[in-house]
């Protein structure tokens, strides 16, 4: 998989990249011939699925606070806990690394890109976007001949998937 | 693992946690760009495409600003006085509360200014591939053996 768009990837070691990828081709090949409510509930799975940057946040919350209880009635030397934290979410805000990062990744999390990916896959699978290209081809037809007016999507436009 | 499950879903815990009307205007906002380049050529649609990538989440905004207050208030903390450190503590327990549930003081403001959720960016991109006909080679249930209906898939994913 590409997504090089995607800072987290760019920082992952290839191997894992791998393994992460093969995850998902394998969810898929799971979950593609389940009825309906199975893929409707696996797509509700993935919408809670904690993704990278959540465990980061609860990660550096809980470091921080421990460094600044620490630093605050222990040792003052131990705010640079907390002044390291910063740094280093800083860092993954700005450039999508972060020290901590292989280890989430060896442990499979993975980004909110990658869940997507796995989202977007399965309702293909299912069959949201069977139909688009005949819809296109009808309303592309449609506005030639004056129908309807063009670039208004009809109600159940397959190209608005709706949020469920 | 109760109490996991009883917090917000992941990709949907800062939708829910922003007002009704607001979330609603992003949509909009998200739907009339589709509906614009509703019959664009292919070349528009990867324009945009390619400014989606590059577009920060609301992850990515809170990441920036948090430490920034934080190293300010640690900075102040350690040497002017240490009632400072108040601050830096308030930041972590928002930027937790964030995390597990989806809410903390500058989402309203990120929100208002229309700072999406990475959740909403991959919607717009899924159904602009959808218009640029990428699911198009996806073959239907009976087609095809389910590998290869998974590799078309993931093949119209990444394109």
């Amino acid at each position: 998989m590409e997504q090089r768009s995607d800072r987290i990837r760019r920082h992952t070691a290839r191997e894992v990249l791998r393994r992460i990828d093969d995850s998902t081709t394998a969810n898929l090949a799971h979950w593609a011939d389940q009825p309906p409510q199975e893929i409707q509930q696996r797509l509700q799975a993935l919408d809670r699925e904690w993704d990278t940057d959540r465990v980061l946040e609860v990660e550096a919350a809980s470091m921080g606070l421990l460094g600044l209880a620490l630093g605050a009635f222990y040792r003052p030397r131990f705010l640079a806990l907390p002044a390291f934290v910063a740094a280093a979410v800083l860092t993954h805000a700005l450039t999508g690394r972060y020290p901590l990062m292989p280890i989430f990744r060896r442990l499979g999390l993975r980004t909110a890109k990658e869940i997507a990916r796995e989202r977007y896959a399965l309702k293909a699978l299912r069959g949201d976007f069977a139909g688009m290209a005949r819809s296109s081809e009808a309303a592309a037809t449609a506005s030639a001949i004056g129908r309807t007016e063009p670039g208004r999507p009809e109600p159940d436009d397959p190209a608005r998937p709706e949020l469920h | 693992m109760a109490l996991i499950d009883r917090l917000p879903p992941t990709a949907r815990r800062v939708e829910l946690h922003t007002d009704t009307a607001l979330n609603r205007s992003i949509q909009e906002r998200s739907d009339a760009e589709v509906v614009r380049l509703e019959g664009a050529s292919a070349d528009q649609i990867t324009r945009r495409l390619r400014q989606l990538d590059e577009e920060w989440d609301i992850e990515r905004w809170l990441q920036t600003n948090a430490p920034i207050l934080v190293l300010l208030g640690v900075t102040l903390g350690a040497t002017v006085h240490r009632r400072f450190l108040l601050l830096p503590a308030a930041v972590f327990s928002f930027f937790a509360q964030h995390a597990l549930q989806g809410w903390c003081p500058p989402i309203p403001v990120f929100r208002r200014l229309g700072v999406r959720t990475q959740r909403e960016i991959e919607r717009e991109r899924y159904a602009l591939k959808a218009l640029r006909g990428d699911f198009d080679a996806v073959p239907r249930k009976e087609a095809a053996p389910v590998s290869e209906r998974v590799r078309e898939a993931l093949r119209a994913v990444d394109r």
